[in-house]
Formats: C-alpha cells, sequence, structure tokens
C-alpha cells in the first residue's frame, strides 16, 4: 500500500509577527515620511492601527499653487511658479508700498499629482504646475490636491511635525543670501535675518583676487550705505522676510488647532531659506489666544518691532566664503523689550545652522544699530 | 578557583615572577633604581597591572562569551544587572542566541573602542562600520532587533529600526508585503475604504 505524503509547505514567516508593537512604531517613527507612512497603513490592520500613533512627521510639500482669487487663466498661474516668481514682483512692489497681498502662499500643495481640495470655494479646477513635467501649463482636469491639513487627519499623536516646502518663497539672484528664521507664538516672538549682498566662494577667494578693504573698520557702517541703496535693500529683505514668515504662520493655524499633542512644529523649505520654529509653549498660546490676521492678505499680523542690525561690508568665515555686505537683524516686538531680558544675545547666534552661524556671531560684535518698525 | 582570583591576586603574582636583571662583571652595583623599576613596569602588558573586568555571558544555546565590562555595559539591561549583584559567575540570556550575541558583541567592542565620534575621521569609519554591520539577511536583522530591545542597547536599536525603515521607503505597499511576507488581512471592501483614506499617498 502506498501512503500518502502530503508535502506540508509552511507560508513564510513574517517578521513582523516577531516584534512587538512598540518597536514596530519605532520603525515607523523612523519612516517619518507621511507618503510611506499613508502606504504602510494599507499593509495590515496591525500597521493601520499603528500608523496614527505615529509622533514624528515630515510633510514634503511638492508644489504650491496659487489662491484662485481673481479670474486667473492658465497663463497668469503658471507665472506663479515655483522658484519664487511671486516675491520677486512682491520685492518689487514693496518699495512703494505693501499693495499686493500674498497670493502665491495662498494654498499650500499636498504631494505629487496629488489632489487638493481647495479650501476656497471659487476655484475647483485649481492650476498648479506640476514639477515633475514643468511645461505643463494647461488645465489638469481633474487634477485634486491635498492639503497637509487633510493629510495629517490620520495622525492623532503626532508631537514632532516638519513641513518643508518646495522653495523658499523670497524669489533672490543666485549671488545673493537671504536666510531668516523666526520663532511665532500667537504673534512674532523673535526673528533673525542673515543677507549678504554677494557671497564668494572657498575656490574663487584662495585665488587671492579679493581686497579686504574693511578690514581695520571700528563696524560702523559706511556713509555710502545709505545712498548706494544698502539700506532701502536691506530693509526690503527684512519687510519680505516678516511676510514670509507671517504668512506661513497663518497657514498653519487649523494644524495647529488640530493637533493638540503637537511639541515642536518646524516649516521650512527644501533650500532652508526660511525657517519657521514654534515649540510647546508657543503652540499652546496659540491655542489660548488666537491670532490676528493682517487685513486683506492671508497672513498674521507682525507687531510694533525692534530691531537691531549688525553690518559688515566684508566678512571672511573659517570655511574660506566670504560674504560681502554681510547683514544681521535680530527682531523682536517692542512690547518684550522691558519684559524679557534682551540682552541676552545667544537666540542670535544659534540661529542659524554652520557656516552662518558663526557669521552671526562674528556679526554680533560689531557696532549695533537700533531701528523701530510699526506693525503691518 | 580562578573566579575568585581579582585584580589584588594578580598583582602579586607578577611581582613574585620580576624577572632579575642580568648580573654581569661589569655591571657596577645589584641595587635597583626606583627608575628602573617603573621601566620595568611599563613593559608589563597593561592587563596584567590594570584591573579590568570581565564579564562572561551566556547564550539561549549555552556557549559564553567572554567581554570586558566596558564593552557589556553598552546594554542597559547587562549594566542593571551588574549593579544589581546578578553577575557574579555568568550573566544567562536566553533570549539570544549565540549567532546573534557574537553580532552584538561585535558592535558593542567597535562602539566601545571609538573614544568620541568628533574627530571626522573616527566619525567616518564608525558610519561604514554600522553599514556594513545591518548588510544581513532579514531574520538576522529582526533578531538584531530583538536583541538590541532585550538588551537594551539604544544605539543598536536606532540603527537597526532606521535600516528596516530604509527598506520601507519608497516602495508601494504590494511590494513592502513581497519583502517583508506581510500577511494582508483586510477584506476587500476596507482595503478599498483604507486607500480612499489615504489617497494622497498613492498618486
Amino acid at each position: 500500500m502506498s501512503t500518502c505524503k502530503f508535502q506540508i509547505h509552511p507560508e513564510p514567516l513574517d517578521l513582523f509577527d516577531l516584534i512587538p508593537d512598540s518597536i514596530l512604531l519605532l520603525i515607523l517613527n523612523n519612516i517619518a515620511d507621511v507618503k510611506t507612512l499613508g502606504r504602510c497603513s494599507l499593509l495590515s490592520k496591525r500597521f493601520h492601527s499603528l500608523v496614527p500613533q505615529v509622533q514624528n512627521v515630515v510633510v514634503r510639500v511638492d508644489c504650491v499653487i496659487s489662491d484662485d482669487d481673481s479670474t486667473s487663466s492658465s497663463s497668469s498661474a503658471s507665472d506663479k511658479s515655483r522658484g519664487g516668481g511671486p516675491f520677486s514682483s512682491l520685492l518689487r512692489l514693496l518699495v512703494g508700498g505693501i499693495v499686493k497681498p500674498i497670493q502665491a502662499i495662498g494654498q499650500l500643495l499636498g504631494p505629487k499629482r496629488s489632489t487638493i481640495l481647495a479650501p476656497s470655494p471659487s476655484s475647483a479646477l485649481s492650476v498648479h504646475n506640476n514639477n515633475t513635467s514643468g511645461d505643463d501649463e494647461q488645465h489638469s482636469g481633474g487634477v485634486t490636491h491635498h492639503s497637509p491639513t487633510q493629510v495629517l487627519k490620520n495622525f492623532d499623536e503626532i508631537k514632532f511635525l516638519k513641513i518643508e516646502l518646495p522653495s523658499g518663497e523670497l524669489g533672490i539672484e543666485d549671488d545673493v543670501l537671504l536666510k531668516w528664521r523666526a520663532d511665532f507664538g500667537s504673534t512674532l516672538d523673535k526673528c533673525v535675518i542673515l543677507g549678504a549682498s554677494s557671497v564668494i566662494h572657498p575656490q574663487i577667494v584662495a585665488s587671492g583676487n579679493v581686497m579686504n578693504d574693511g578690514g581695520d573698520d571700528n563696524g560702523s557702517i559706511p556713509e555710502s550705505f545709505y545712498t548706494n541703496g544698502g539700506l532701502k535693500l536691506r530693509v526690503v529683505w527684512t519687510i519680505s522676510s516678516l511676510i514670509a514668515a507671517s504668512a506661513r504662520h497663518y497657514l498653519l493655524q487649523p494644524i495647529i488647532s488640530e493637533h493638540k499633542t503637537l511639541d515642536s512644529l518646524v516649516l521650512t523649505d527644501v533650500e532652508r531659506q526660511g525657517v519657521l520654529c514654534m515649540n510647546k509653549e508657543q503652540l499652546e498660546e496659540l491655542r489660548v489666544k488666537p491670532l490676528s490676521a493682517s487685513s486683506a492678505s492671508k497672513r498674521t499680523l507682525v507687531p510694533a518691532l525692534n530691531m537691531k542690525l549688525w553690518y559688515a561690508p566684508y566678512l571672511e568665515l573659517p570655511n574660506g566664503s566670504v560674504l560681502k555686505g554681510a547683514t544681521l537683524v535680530a527682531i523682536r516686538p517692542s512690547e518684550q523689550a522691558g519684559q524679557k531680558d534682551v540682552s541676552d544675545g545667544s537666540w542670535v547666534s544659534s540661529a542659524f545652522e554652520e557656516p552662518y552661524g558663526t557669521a552671526a556671531r562674528m556679526l554680533v560684535k560689531r557696532r549695533t544699530y537700533c531701528l523701530e518698525m510699526n506693525s503691518f | 578557583m580562578l573566579k575568585n582570583l581579582n585584580s589584588k591576586h594578580i598583582q602579586r603574582f607578577s611581582y613574585k615572577y620580576l624577572p632579575q636583571f642580568p648580573i654581569s662583571p661589569n655591571s657596577p652595583k645589584l641595587g635597583f633604581s626606583r627608575s628602573q623599576i617603573a621601566n620595568y613596569r611599563s613593559n608589563f602588558p597593561t592587563t596584567i597591572m590594570s584591573s579590568s573586568k570581565t564579564i562572561v555571558l551566556r547564550s539561549s544555546d549555552g556557549e559564553t562569551f567572554e567581554v570586558d565590562e566596558a564593552v557589556a555595559v553598552e546594554s542597559q539591561t547587562i549594566k542593571h544587572m551588574i549593579e544589581d549583584g546578578c553577575a557574579d559567575t555568568s550573566i544567562p540570556l536566553p533570549n539570544v542566541t549565540s549567532k546573534i550575541l557574537s553580532k552584538v558583541i561585535e558592535y558593542c567592542k567597535k562602539h566601545v573602542e571609538t573614544p568620541n565620534a568628533d574627530e571626522k575621521v573616527a566619525e567616518e569609519d564608525l558610519k561604514s562600520f554600522d553599514a556594513d554591520f545591518v548588510k544581513v539577511d532579514q531574520s538576522t536583522l529582526f533578531d538584531l532587533i530583538l536583541a538590541a530591545n532585550y538588551l537594551n542597547i539604544k544605539s543598536l536599536l536606532d540603527l537597526t529600526c532606521q535600516t528596516v525603515a530604509d527598506m520601507i521607503k519608497g516602495k508601494t505597499p504590494e511590494e513592502i508585503r513581497k519583502t517583508f511576507n506581510i500577511k494582508n488581512d483586510f477584506t476587500p471592501e476596507e482595503e478599498e475604504e483604507v486607500r480612499r483614506e489615504n489617497a494622497w499617498a498613492f498618486e
């Protein structure tokens, strides 16, 4: 008699079955990228139940569309492409006064080719420039966009949130350096801006053809600065950085009010041109005391400010690069000046990462100029 | 008898067996100066003169590993056992096989030997070691995760979890399921709903 032999093919082992939920959560926290986490929640019921508990989330925004308030044709919308187009025009307008409200930062888009349900009721077909097919300037009918608020709805326990925009809002020439870092509570807490009219990188400096004409000055601003447009340019930088920061802050409101477990929120961009930070106390402050919006534009009201300015016509950094016309501006609301200890300058020098942290530290030692600005 | 041997005993032995100076007819005196004795002492290997303690670890399959205490206390679990006085003879680790334990010890040794990661070269060296360390098959990787969790070695746990996270990134759900043999326990309707909820992740 022949015996029947059954071959048993064991199912390949699901290795995740071996590890407890706490470690799987650690792995998910290491993933952090919100799109990948969305895919993970589809894997199995266990993943689906764990993904909402992830505490560390990074949202990478793919493109920014303009707010279609007015009747805009596709061509005008395509002008507002990423790369800061609208802001360069804004910079031109700023000299005469801030007329045009911020439109480019009207809405944030979600991941690539994905759809955003635009909060503004006027535009059902929001035109956007897909950054993969840059020449696509037509209405892509039926393309939807997802806002970060919507994308983050699935997460209940976010503690550390980082949102990365595809580019900085300020359109500046390649040679110019402009970096800002702002801390907001329900209004501006502090802001540090570092700018330079030109940056010379180490390779060029090494060839030794750069003169050092500001070596032994006493840190004061040369007279020419006021007449050759240097001061005007710095004011434009300051105002546009503050506008960008306050516009970002305004957009974060729905996210902050919905996610009460947030400990830290950072809104930055790929080039790290501008960084908006909010820590736990500041987030709590915003929930308790809602922000005041600036009229006619989608941004937070910037209060009356005290500003300190430092300038160096020629600044050589330890890594070899040279900043020409380097300017550092440290901004605080006027109200705070009496309350807190303003002489502690550590927040200024620690605002930027290297090599610009060193630049900030070098600039702070020079002569301080004080300015004031009204709220806007 | 060996296990009662502590550093005091060892030092006494070394004195006893201190080699004599060669006595030649030309040497004027037989006494040793202090500097000569100090010179002799410095020639002895440090393991005899120093008091570094070793710990014996026993894996689940009975194999024993002797490691320096400094290496063993990379694991917070072992550190607490030593502090609580449970580490007289050897420390049994029933949850860790010898294969995994030897890998963990290799990791801890490397991380203890590299003094500080401040210097660029040391940091690069450590990074490439870590990158090579996790080039193992999946089941070994998951065993390392479990061992790092049980032994409470934070840096190893972070390294291995980050490796798994990197394996997941960039893949579609089907690819992830295939890679890790994850069983899809959704009904088609449930799956459809989850897909709709997370539509933005799939476009």
